[in-house]
């Protein structure tokens, strides 16, 4: 029983890059554990949503809530609210993020690209940290290549490491950003499985992908976005099988 | 009694002339100059102007002119004399900073006098005209230079004589400004160029060393410049004390000698 | 210990590392042995004309001299010049070679000699460390390392946020570069003292009161220079990291301090590598300009050389001194790149 009923919320999202309007008004509430697929044509706003809750984007409006506590409110490009800086620290490492392109530091090592920001943010020392990482390292099945580059793993295999470096940092709510759309087909399968394993361990996640399979097998709602909304949302199998939007009806037909 | 004081007296008298000529012999005072480091002259010159100053193949001792006129100033003054080796284009801003004076081949100007103070010249310098050893024209003064391409230094007396005679259009010529003198006599020796305008102290030292390439064709002894020893404005006790220097090595026809060694012909 | 047993263990040498020690001993061995058979300076003055002999005589005890000794030495090979000065000027050459002396006053032992003699004079050889090649080296080197560690700053300013830190960075960036180098020189040089009253030479004692102060003041005005320039290029190498990692450093809630200091400075190493390494070899020569406060360098002594002997042989010595300085820094500065990029 948590003290919170949603552990993210955002109401009336928006967001604009200059005059183009990116996102208009995205209104959405997520349970501890839940596991939500967003999927939607491209440009419809969806990575830039995801980038909106960790802050990489700055809302134009809109309130963003983490555990019903009210994170950013946001009017017309200027700050209504924002937390503490020492809570907004924390409030940020709930969150970790996965990116499609991996993004892992070529300079160092696997091993060393799970413990830098465990020693440098969460404070560890380095024997914590070697020994987290190892064991989450063992957990997506690297154990082999802890003393690896990055440049000498395959896509599959980075895209795990990416995966262990920001599980490392124990965060709540894990986005992952098209996490396989950079992968050579063959490699997808390993980094699913991986994430299948990470949502039956109860870790709430919002994935924007465009693996069906995936959302069906594993998400608990999926959410349909196109040109900056919501246009529907539900449980997979419902909206899958029966969408009621017209326009997810058609993305879904060309997808399925 | 009477001899003793007598022989005293006589003594005295005898003594007087060879302390009179003691006294002119010893150097002179220089006490109330300001000087860089005490008991030395500090002469600042550009080292790469033969035969004003050059360095002997030991890359580390200067000489030349300048260099021995120098001497013969610390000999005067009783100080010793050490030069520093700095480039023409910042030569003038080291007076005070770095050197008490500067003594490189420094034509007297109206315009230069304005920023520094010069002794008196110690060295005549008129504008020559060199031309190859075979030229069978005759120059009578620079307006027959009218036609021909000319090399000369950059930024020296030359190089605003001939420059204004081409500006003003009284002549026709096209004018070859090189950074170093050598280039100018290379390009002479060469065919590129017809003559050379220069100082006539180095055209006298380049024909002396190369008689069969160059001869002189022409001085104009009308306008004659003057080389003199540059210090600081402030710093008359200095030039005073040059002056009387250069006045006795004058006497002493200290100048006569070092021409005829520099440049062979004398002036 | 690794390195000293990798010398130690000269099996496992690669066969260049070979090659080149075999080299080096061979002309070491060489130099030793032919240093040692080869004649003294006395031997060598022995052979000057008589003529020569009396005028050194004579002027043993005067403060004019006006025969100029110059002897110049490598170990196995020698020069020795006997010159009066003057219109009527004459030298006597000779070199001396794995014992045997001969006249250096025309034909290919003219050219030999002279060779000694330039080469001798530029490396700044029988003078102090602020003259030559050493002061070529000493001045760029430490010039650069300044340069490059203040530009680093500069170049994190200049894309700082904070916007009175970006725009006095570019100012600093903006003055420097498009100011000529000579003039920031006069400035450090003549103005700064003037203005806040001080000078150079009195900084340090004498002797060479003058170089030294001259030197700081070089030092100095080529550090802010090189600063200005590097900043640019650090600046861009830091740039063309890929948006992403600091993107991927920010997820893992590392501050912007962390990001430069783990992850984007030490991938941009790599990239600024290159156009630092042209940096610094421009730099080299720039160092021309500071005989305009009484230091030379190569290039002021070999026009020095150039001037007095009307002939341009001297270039050649110059130019090979000038390659053989750039070669190696080149090579530096390649071995480091490629040390930077052993994880790509």
């Amino acid at each position: 029983m948590n003290d919170y009923e949603y552990i993210l919320k955002t109401e009336n999202l928006r967001k604009s890059f200059g005059s183009l309007e990116v996102l208009k008004s995205i209104d959405l509430s997520v349970k501890k554990g839940e596991v939500i697929c967003i999927i939607g044509p491209s440009g419809a706003g969806k990575s830039t949503y995801l980038r909106s809750l960790n802050q990489l984007e700055t809302i134009t409006s809109g309130k963003i809530y983490i555990k019903d506590e009210l994170f950013l409110h946001r009017e017309h490009n200027r700050t209504i609210h924002r937390v503490a800086s020492e809570k907004q620290k924390a409030m940020m490492l709930e969150m970790g993020m996965v990116f499609q392109r991996f993004n892992l530091f070529p300079h160092k090592t696997v091993l060393e690209n799970v413990m830098i920001a465990q020693i440098l943010v969460r404070k560890r020392n380095k024997t914590e940290a070697r020994q987290k990482a190892q064991e989450i390292i063992a957990r997506v099945g690297l154990s082999d290549k802890l003393d690896a580059y990055p440049s000498k793993l395959s896509g599959g295999q980075q895209q795990r490491v990416a995966i262990a470096r920001a599980l490392a940092m124990d965060p709540e709510i894990m986005l992952f950003d098209e996490p396989t759309s950079a992968l050579d087909p063959e490699l997808v399968g390993e980094v699913l499985n991986v994430m299948k394993s990470l949502a039956q361990q109860g870790i709430t996640m919002l994935c924007v992908t465009h693996e069906m399979g995936f959302a069906k097998e594993v998400g608990d709602r999926v959410v349909f976005m196109a040109d900056g909304m919501i246009l529907e949302e539900g449980k997979p199998k419902e909206l899958f099988e029966h969408p009621q939007n017209e326009k997810a009806a058609n993305f879904l037909k060309s997808v399925l | 009694m009477n001899k003793k004081i007598f022989a005293v007296l006589l003594c005295i008298a005898l003594l007087l002339p060879v302390m009179a000529f003691a006294q002119s012999a010893a150097a002179i005072d220089v006490s109330g100059v300001a000087l860089m480091n005490d008991g030395m002259l500090t002469v600042g010159c550009e080292i790469g102007y033969p035969p004003f100053e050059e360095f002997a193949d030991d890359g580390v001792t200067p000489v030349g002119y300048d260099i021995e006129f120098a001497q013969a100033l610390g000999d005067k003054l009783g100080l010793e004399v050490s030069f520093i080796n700095t480039a023409w284009d910042g030569i003038f801003q080291g007076i005070d900073v770095n050197y008490d004076c500067v003594i490189s081949a420094v034509t007297i100007t109206e315009e230069r006098k304005e920023t520094m103070l010069f002794s008196d010249p110690y060295i005549n310098n008129y504008q020559a005209v060199v031309v190859p050893a075979d030229y069978e024209g005759e120059i009578a003064s620079f307006l027959d230079l009218d036609g021909m391409t000319i090399a000369l230094q950059k930024e020296t007396t030359s190089d605003i004589l001939i420059s204004d005679y081409k500006d003003t259009k009284t002549i026709d010529c096209t004018i070859s400004a090189n950074e170093k003198i050598v280039t100018c006599f290379t390009q002479l020796t060469n065919g590129e160029v017809d003559a050379v305008v220069c100082d006539s102290t180095v055209a006298i030292g380049a024909v002396a060393a190369d008689p069969d390439l160059y001869k002189i064709v022409f001085t104009d002894e009308s306008e004659p410049e003057q080389f003199g020893v540059a210090m600081g404005l402030e710093n008359t006790a200095l030039q005073a004390a040059i002056n009387q220097a250069i006045a006795e090595l004058t006497e002493e026809g200290f100048f006569d000698e070092l021409t005829a060694y520099w440049f062979g012909a004398g002036e | 210990m690794n390195i000293i047993h990798r010398i130690v263990n000269i099996k496992a040498w690669k066969h260049t590392t070979k090659t080149a020690a075999i080299i080096v001993m061979a002309a070491v061995a060489f130099i030793i042995i032919f240093s040692a058979i080869n004649a003294s300076q006395e031997e060598m003055m022995n052979n000057v004309s008589d003529q020569m002999k009396q005028t050194i005589e004579a002027e043993k005890d005067s403060t004019r001299k006006r025969v100029t000794v110059t002897y110049n030495s490598f170990g196995f090979i020698k020069y020795l010049s006997v010159s009066t000065s003057g219109a009527s000027a004459t030298k006597e050459a000779y070199i001396a070679f794995a014992g045997q002396i001969y006249p250096a006053n025309e034909g290919f032992t003219r050219f030999t000699g002279l060779m000694v003699n330039y080469t001798y004079r530029m490396l700044g050889s029988g003078e102090n460390i602020l003259h030559g090649v050493k002061l070529t080296l000493l001045l760029t080197t430490l010039s650069m390392v300044i340069g490059a560690f203040l530009s680093v700053f500069l170049a994190l300013g200049k894309i700082s946020k904070n916007l009175i830190i970006s725009k006095l960075c570019s100012a600093y960036i903006f003055f420097f570069r498009g100011t000529p180098l000579l003039i920031q020189l006069f400035v450090v040089y003549f103005a700064v003292p003037q203005i806040f009253g001080f000078a150079w030479t009195g900084l340090f004692q004498n002797p060479e009161a003058v170089y030294k102060g001259a030197f700081l003041a070089a030092l100095i005005a080529f550090s802010l220079n090189s600063a200005a320039y590097c900043a640019e290029i650090v600046r861009a190498a830091i740039q063309s990291i890929d948006k992403g990692q600091s993107e991927a450093a920010k997820a893992l809630s590392m501050t912007y301090g962390q990001t430069m200091r783990t992850v984007i400075i030490p991938q941009s190493i790599r990239r600024m590598i290159p156009p630092l390494c042209n940096e610094f070899v421009m730099m080299i020569k720039d160092v021309s300009l500071v005989f305009a406060i009484s230091l030379m360098d190569i290039t002021t002594i070999s026009k020095t050389i150039m001037t007095s002997e009307n002939n341009y042989l001297v270039f050649l010595p110059a130019l090979i001194i000038y390659l053989i300085v750039t070669a190696i820094f080149t090579y530096i500065f390649g071995k480091i790149e490629k040390r930077l990029s052993i994880y790509e």
